[in-house]
C-alpha cells in the first residue's frame, strides 16, 4: 500500500537503472534526511549530539571506506583503525605546519596520505588472499600504531604523546574544538558524510563499482575477462583507505578533540568491521543501519537499568553490555547474515506486495 | 657509516660478547614461542576441521584459566577445579555447535569469522561478569608446578630456567605428542581429519559433523586450559592476557592455517626471531616495542613468497 | 526479530533523545566517577573506587553529608577506555559538580572541554603534571602531589637527599606507553642533564603488560643503578614477577603511588621483599577507617570483598582521594554560604583547599596525607609523599615525609602550561575566574 509500484514504468534503460526506481525510495529518503537536517538539529540535546549522532555518522563513514574494499571488492582487511589513525595524524600535521589551512581542504588532504598507505599495504594483495590476507592487513594494525607512538614527529613531540586539536574555524565559524557547539559540528559532519556518501554510491555504481565486483565474486575469472587486477585491487585499497582516512581524521577533529595512538589500536578495526558486516556487505545504506545498532546501541543499553528502575553497579553493567553486544552480533548473523541492508530489502519487498502477499 | 655499523656489525658483536645473554635470550624467546604455537595449534585444529578462522581461542585460554582460578578459590581442590573446568569447557563446546556454528552451517568464513568475535566479546562479558574484573594469580603450588629456577653457568655467565618455563615446555610437548597420537591412532581423529580434507565425502561415510566439532572445540579447550595455566603462571590470569591471542596469527600465516606443524615450528620460530630482533636490533635502534609488529611482518614478508604459508596446503584455484 | 528489533531501537533511541541526560535529584549533590572496574586495568581501579565510594557512604550515614545536604555518589565505568571515558563525562557533566576521569587519556580530552563546560576535574595524583599551572588551567586539579612532584621525590630519595650523587650513574625508567606513563619523562631528563647521571627509558608497549621479558632482559643487559617504574594495571604484576625471575635486586627498585597496590605484591609475598613505592597516603588505622567500618563496611554497604581489605594503601587512597573532595565542597560551602553549591562554587573551593594538620585531626586522618593548601597558581598544593616499603606482607612506611623541589619544578611546570595553551589556541586560560 504505502509501497505501490502500479502505474509507475520504466521506459528506458536509464530509468531502469536510476538510483531510485521507485518513487518511494526518493520519499523515503527525502524524509530521511529532513530528519537528519532540520528535525533532530531543532530537538536533539548536547549529549544526544555528542555520545549518538556524530559517532554514529564518523563510524558509519568509516565503515563504508572499509566496505567498499571488504563488501565490493572482496579483500578482507582486519586494519582500518590503522588507516583512520593515518588520516587523523596527517590532518593533525596539516593543520600544524600550515595554520591557515582550511580545515575542509586539510581533511580532504589528509585522506590522500591514508590512501597512499593503503595502496602500499594493499600490494600483498596481488599475492595473498583470504584470511592469510586479513592477518596480513594486521600487519599494517600493529605497524602503524607503534609508529604512532615512537615517531615523536607525528604528534609534534609533546610530553604525553598525544595530539590535541586546537580550535579552527570554517569561514568565521568555529568548527573544532571545546568551543565549538555540538549543533555546528554536526551540521559539518553530517555534510561532509552525506556529499561522500552520494559520491560512493555514484562510485560503487560506475565503472569502477563493477570492476571491484567482478572482483570480488571470483578474481580469477576477473582476470580472464581482461580486468587488470592489480588496478582494480590497488584503486579498491585507494579509495577504501581515502575514506577510512577522512573518517579518522574527523573522529578526532569533530568528535574527540585529542588522541592518544592506541585509539588506534584493533578494537577500533573491529568496531567498524562489525558496522560494516552486521549492516550488510556490498551495501551503503547498511554501514548507517550497522552504525546505529553497534555503536548507539550500547550507549542506549545504559540508559536500560535506570529506566526501568534498577539499581546495577557500573561494573556489572559494562559486563552484562558486553555479553549482550556480543550475543547480539552472533544473534544477527544467525539471523541474516547478509546483514541488516538485506533485512531492509525484505521489508521492503513485504511492503511492496502488502497487502496482499501471494 | 655509523647506522649501518649499528645495523649489520654491532649486534653480532654484542651475541658474540655475552654469550651466557645471548642463550638467555633464546631460552625466553623459546618459551612464548612454545606459548604461541599452543594457541595457533587450537586455531589449526578448529580450522582444519570446520573452516572456522576461530578467533575467540585467545579468551578461550583467559576463560579457562580465570574459571580454573575461581573455581579453586570457591574451595574446590586444585584438581578437582581442572576437572570441573574440563566439564565447563566441553559445556562450551557444546554451546558454541548447538548455538552459534548449528545455525550457520554453509555460510561464507567471514561470517562464520565474525560470530567468532561475537563469541569472544560473549566470552569476556561473561568470565568478568561471574569471576570479577581484578587479576588473579595462577594456582601454580596448588597445581604441583614446580616454581624454583635452575641456574646454568655457561660461558662464566648465568642462565636461569624457571622451573615453571621448563615445565611449560614440556607439558606442551606432551599435549602435541598427544594430539598426533589422537589425530592419526583413533577413529575419532582420523574422522576429524577426514572432514578436513573433504568435508562432503566424510559426511558421506556417516561422520557426524555435529559430533566432531564439540569434539574439536572440546579439544581446543583444554588446549586453552593448558595455555592459560603455564601463561597464567608467567603472568597472572586477567582480560590483559587476551591479547596473546594476536601473537597467535603471524604464527597462522607463517605455518600455514591447515598445518599443526606448521603451527609448532611457525610459533617456535616467530618466539625466538622476535625476541631477538627485540633485543639486538629494536630497542637499540628502534625505540623498542617492536614485538608488536614484527611478527606480522615477518609473516607477511615470506607469504609474498610464499602465498600459502610455509606449510599450508598448496592454493589450487578453478575458475 | 528484524523489524521488531529496529522498532524497539528506534523507540529507545526516540527515548533519550527526549530526556537526554538522566535527571539527578534536586536536594543532593551530584558527584560522579568516572570508573574502571573492568578490563586490563581493573586490578589498580576497584580498591581505589571502593574507597572513594565507601567514604562518601560514610558522610552521608554519619554527618548526614555535607553541610546537611547529601552527596549523590555515582559511578560511570569506562574500562580506562578513553571513548568510554568520554562518553561518561558527556552523560554525567550535566548536573555533575565535579568530574573524575580517572586516566590521563581521558583527563586530556576532557581537560578542553572542561572549561567551556565550567566543571572543575578533580585528578588527585594523576594527570597532567602542568594542571599545578591554576592560571593556565584554572578547571583542573590534581592534588596533592603530581607526577613531577612524585619523579623529583624519587630521585630525592634515591640520592638519600643529595642529587650530585646520583653523577655517573644509570637510572632506568620502565614506563608504561601511554600518556601517563610518559609524564615523567621531561622531568628525568631534565634532572639528567642538571646531575650527570645516564637516564634510559624503558616503555612497555599495552599489550606487552604481562609479558615484559623483552624489557627484564633489557635491563639484564644495563644493569642499571635503580630502576624506576611508572606502571598501572597489570603491568605492576608483570614487572614485579619478572624483576624476581631475573633476580633484580628489589631495593633497587622504585614504583610510583599507582605501582604500589598490596594486590600486586601479595603474590610474591616474601620474594618481592624490599621493593619500594612512594605515596601519598601512608596506610595505617586512622579514626576515618573505624567510621568507614562502622557506618558503611558492617552495615554492609560496601562493595568490598573482604573487610580486611580496609587495611590495602589503594583503599584508603581511595578514601583520600574522596577526602579531599569532600573539604573542597566545606571549603565552597563556608564561602559561599550554602550548602548547595554548583561545579562553579567547588572550582573555588577547590583552589582554596587548606587542610591542615590540626584539620586532618579533625577529620580523623592525622598523618594519613600530608597537610595540603592550593591557590590560583598551584592547583597541586605539592603536599609531599613517603617512600614505603614492602615488608613480605603489608607496605610500611620506611621514609620521613618527602617534599618536592618546587624551585626545580615550577619553570618546567609554566613551561609546557604555556606549551599546551599555544598547542590549544585559543586558550581560555583563566577566563577572568576571579582569584581570591
Amino acid at each position: 500500500m504505502f509501497y505501490r509500484v502500479s502505474g509507475q514504468f520504466k521506459t528506458s534503460y536509464e530509468s531502469d537503472m536510476a538510483l531510485f526506481p521507485i518513487r518511494q525510495d526518493a520519499v523515503l529518503l527525502g524524509v530521511i534526511l529532513l530528519a537528519m537536517y532540520v528535525v533532530f538539529p531543532l530537538f536533539a540535546s548536547e549529549f544526544t549530539f555528542k555520545a549518538l549522532l556524530v559517532p554514529v555518522m564518523i563510524y558509519s563513514l568509516a565503515a563504508m571506506g572499509l566496505n567498499i574494499l571488504t563488501g565490493f571488492a572482496g579483500q578482507l582487511s582486519l586494519g582500518t583503525a590503522g588507516f583512520m589513525g593515518v588520516g587523523a595524524y596527517a590532518c593533525y600535521k596539516l593543520t600544524t605546519i600550515f595554520p591557515e589551512m582550511n580545515v575542509v581542504v586539510a581533511l580532504l588532504l589528509s585522506g590522500c596520505f591514508s590512501a597512499m598507505v593503503g595502496v602500499a599495504f594493499g600490494l600483498p594483495s596481488l599475492r595473498i588472499k583470504g584470511f592469510y590476507l586479513a592477518i596480513a592487513t594486521l600487519a599494517s594494525q600493529f605497524f602503524l600504531v607503534w609508529l604512532f607512538e615512537k615517531w615523536a614527529w607525528l604528534y609534534n613531540y609533546n610530553a604525553s604523546g598525544a595530539i590535541e586539536v586546537r580550535t579552527m574555524d570554517f569561514f568565521g565559524l568555529v568548527v573544532t574544538g571545546p568551543t565549538a557547539a555540538p549543533v555546528t559540528q554536526y551540521y559539518f559532519v553530517l555534510v561532509i558524510v552525506s556529499l561522500i556518501t552520494f559520491c560512493m554510491i555514484n562510485l560503487t555504481r560506475g565503472r569502477y563499482g563493477r570492476l571491484w565486483k567482478a572482483v570480488r565474486d571470483m578474481d580469477i575469472a576477473a582476470e580472464l575477462v581482461g580486468i587488470n587486477l592489480m588496478r582494480a585491487k590497488l584503486s579498491a585499497f585507494a579509495v577504501s583507505s581515502y575514506v577510512v582516512g577522512v573518517a579518522g581524521a574527523m573522529l578526532v577533529f569533530f568528535w574527540k578533540g585529542a588522541a592518544e595512538p592506541n585509539l588506534f589500536d584493533i578494537p577500533l578495526s573491529f568496531q567498524v568491521l562489525f558496522i560494516a558486516i552486521i549492516g550488510g556487505l556490498g551495501s551503503i545504506l547498511g554501514n548507517f543501519l550497522g552504525a546505529i545498532l553497534i555503536v548507539a546501541l550500547p550507549v542506549l543499553l545504559n540508559f536500560v537499568p535506570g529506566l526501568i528502575g534498577v539499581e546495577v553497579n557500573s561494573a556489572t553493567l559494562e559486563h552484562v553490555n558486553v555479553m549482550v553486544v556480543g550475543a547480539l552480533i552472533v544473534g544477527f548473523l544467525i539471523a541474516e547474515p547478509h546483514g541488516l541492508a538485506r533485512l531492509w530489502a525484505l521489508i521492503r519487498e513485504k511492503l511492496i506486495i502488502w497487502p496482499f502477499p501471494h | 657509516m655509523d647506522a649501518l655499523y649499528l645495523m649489520f656489525v654491532d649486534p653480532f658483536v654484542q651475541m658474540a660478547d655475552a654469550p651466557d645473554f645471548f642463550l638467555q635470550v633464546l631460552w625466553e624467546g623459546l618459551v612464548s614461542g612454545v606459548l604461541y604455537a599452543l594457541i595457533a595449534l587450537g586455531f589449526v585444529l578448529i580450522f582444519k576441521s570446520s573452516r572456522i578462522f576461530n578467533f575467540a581461542q585467545g579468551i578461550m585460554v583467559v576463560f579457562a584459566a580465570l574459571t580454573l582460578v575461581g573455581l579453586y578459590e570457591m574451595g574446590l581442590p586444585a584438581w578437582v577445579s581442572v576437572g570441573v573446568t574440563l566439564l565447563v569447557m566441553y559445556g562450551l563446546a557444546m554451546c558454541v555447535e548447538r548455538v552459534v556454528l548449528r545455525p550457520l552451517v554453509g555460510q561464507p568464513d567471514i561470517i562464520l569469522f565474525m560470530a567468532s568475535i561475537g563469541v569472544t566479546m560473549f566470552l569476556i562479558g561473561f568470565g568478568e561478569f561471574v569471576f570479577g574484573g581484578e587479576n588473579k594469580v595462577m594456582i601454580t603450588e596448588a597445581l604441583g608446578i614446580p616454581t624454583g629456577a635452575i641456574e646454568l653457568n655457561p660461558f662464566d655467565g648465568f642462565v636461569l630456567i624457571e622451573e615453571k618455563d621448563l615445565t611449560a615446555v614440556i607439558m606442551a610437548v606432551l599435549l602435541v605428542l598427544g594430539l598426533l597420537l589422537f589425530l592419526n591412532k583413533t577413529a575419532m581423529g582420523r574422522a576429524i581429519r577426514a572432514l578436513g580434507d573433504d568435508p562432503q565425502a566424510a559426511l558421506s561415510v556417516g561422520i557426524s559433523l555435529s559430533q566432531i566439532w564439540v569434539l574439536v572445540w572440546f579439544i581446543a579447550g583444554v588446549i586453552a586450559l593448558a595455555t592459560g595455566i603455564v601463561w597464567g603462571a608467567r603472568a597472572g590470569v586477567s582480560f590483559a592476557l587476551e591479547v596473546i591471542a594476536y601473537k597467535a596469527l603471524p604464527v597462522l600465516m607463517l605455518g600455514g592455517l591447515e598445518s599443526v606443524a606448521g603451527a609448532i615450528i611457525g610459533g617456535i620460530a616467530i618466539g625466538l626471531l622476535e625476541k631477538i630482533f627485540e633485543i639486538y636490533w629494536g630497542q637499540p635502534l628502534l625505540g623498542g616495542n617492536t614485538e608488536t609488529w614484527f611478527a606480522f611482518i615477518l609473516a607477511l614478508v615470506v607469504l609474498l613468497f610464499r602465498p600459502q604459508g610455509l606449510f599450508g596446503e598448496r592454493i589450487i584455484e578453478r575458475v | 526479530m528484524g523489524l521488531k528489533g529496529i522498532l524497539k531501537l528506534a523507540a529507545a533511541t526516540s527515548l533519550v533523545c527526549s530526556l537526554g541526560v538522566v535527571a539527578a535529584s534536586a536536594a543532593s549533590l551530584y558527584v560522579p566517577n568516572l570508573t574502571y572496574r573492568t578490563g586490563p586495568f581493573a586490578a589498580t581501579g576497584i580498591p581505589i573506587m571502593n574507597g572513594q565510594r565507601d567514604y562518601v557512604e560514610m558522610i552521608n550515614a554519619r554527618d548526614g553529608g555535607v553541610g546537611g545536604i547529601e552527596l549523590e555518589f555515582d559511578e560511570c565505568e569506562t574500562g580506562y577506555n578513553t571513548n568510554k571515558g568520554v562518553e561518561c563525562y558527556e552523560k554525567t557533566k550535566g548536573n555533575a559538580i565535579v568530574t573524575q576521569p580517572w586516566s590521563t587519556g581521558i583527563t586530556l580530552q576532557v581537560l578542553p572541554r572542561t572549561n567551556v563546560d565550567r566543571i572543575p576535574i578533580l585528578a588527585p595524583g594523576y594527570g597532567f603534571s602542568p594542571m599545578s599551572e591554576g592560571n593556565t588551567f584554572a578547571w583542573a586539579f590534581n592534588p596533592p602531589v603530581s607526577y613531577w612532584d612524585g619523579a623529583y621525590m624519587i630521585l630525592e630519595y634515591i640520592s638519600g637527599g643529595d642529587m650530585s650523587s646520583l653523577k655517573g650513574k644509570e637510572i632506568a625508567l620502565l614506563h608504561l606507553d601511554h600518556p601517563f606513563g610518559k609524564e615523567p619523562i621531561p622531568l628525568f631528563e631534565k634532572m639528567a642533564a642538571a646531575h650527570g647521571f645516564k637516564f634510559l627509558k624503558i616503555p612497555v608497549g599495552l599489550k606487552e603488560m604481562q609479558n615484559q621479558s623483552a624489557q627484564w632482559l633489557q635491563i639484564r643487559r644495563e644493569r642499571p643503578d635503580h630502576v624506576i617504574m611508572w606502571g598501572w594495571g597489570a603491568m605492576n604484576a608483570g614487572a614485579l614477577t619478572e624483576a624476581v625471575k631475573t633476580r633484580f635486586p628489589l631495593d633497587k627498585m622504585i614504583g610510583v603511588w599507582w605501582s604500589g597496590s598490596d594486590d600486586d605484591l601479595l603474590p610474591l609475598g616474601g620474594k618481592a621483599k624490599g621493593y619500594k613505592s612512594i605515596s601519598w597516603n601512608a596506610p595505617g588505622d586512622y579514626a576515618v577507617m573505624k567510621d568507614i567500618r562502622k557506618h558503611v563496611v558492617d552495615q554492609g554497604n560496601s562493595l568490598l570483598k573482604s573487610s580486611a581489605d580496609m587495611d590495602k594503601v589503594f583503599y584508603q587512597r581511595g578514601v583520600v582521594i574522596s577526602a579531599i573532595l569532600v573539604e573542597g565542597i566545606r571549603t565552597a560551602q563556608a564561602k559561599y554560604g550554602k550548602a548547595n553549591i554548583g561545579p562553579e562554587e567547588l572550582r573555588w573551593g577547590l583552589e582554596n583547599l587548606d587542610i591542615t594538620a590540626e584539620r586532618l585531626k579533625e577529620m580523623g586522618m592525622d598523618g594519613m596525607f600530608a597537610p595540603l593548601k592550593t591557590s590560583c597558581d598551584n592547583h597541586t598544593g605539592h603536599a609531599g609523599a613517603w617512600m614505603l616499603e614492602w615488608d613480605g606482607e603489608r607496605f610500611v612506611q620506611v621514609s620521613d615525609l618527602l617534599k618536592p623541589n618546587r624551585e626545580v619544578i615550577k619553570p618546567l611546570e609554566a613551561e609546557k602550561a604555556a606549551e599546551y595553551a599555544r598547542n590549544n589556541a585559543p586558550w581560555p586560560g583563566r577566563d577572568g575566574l576571579a582569584c581570591n
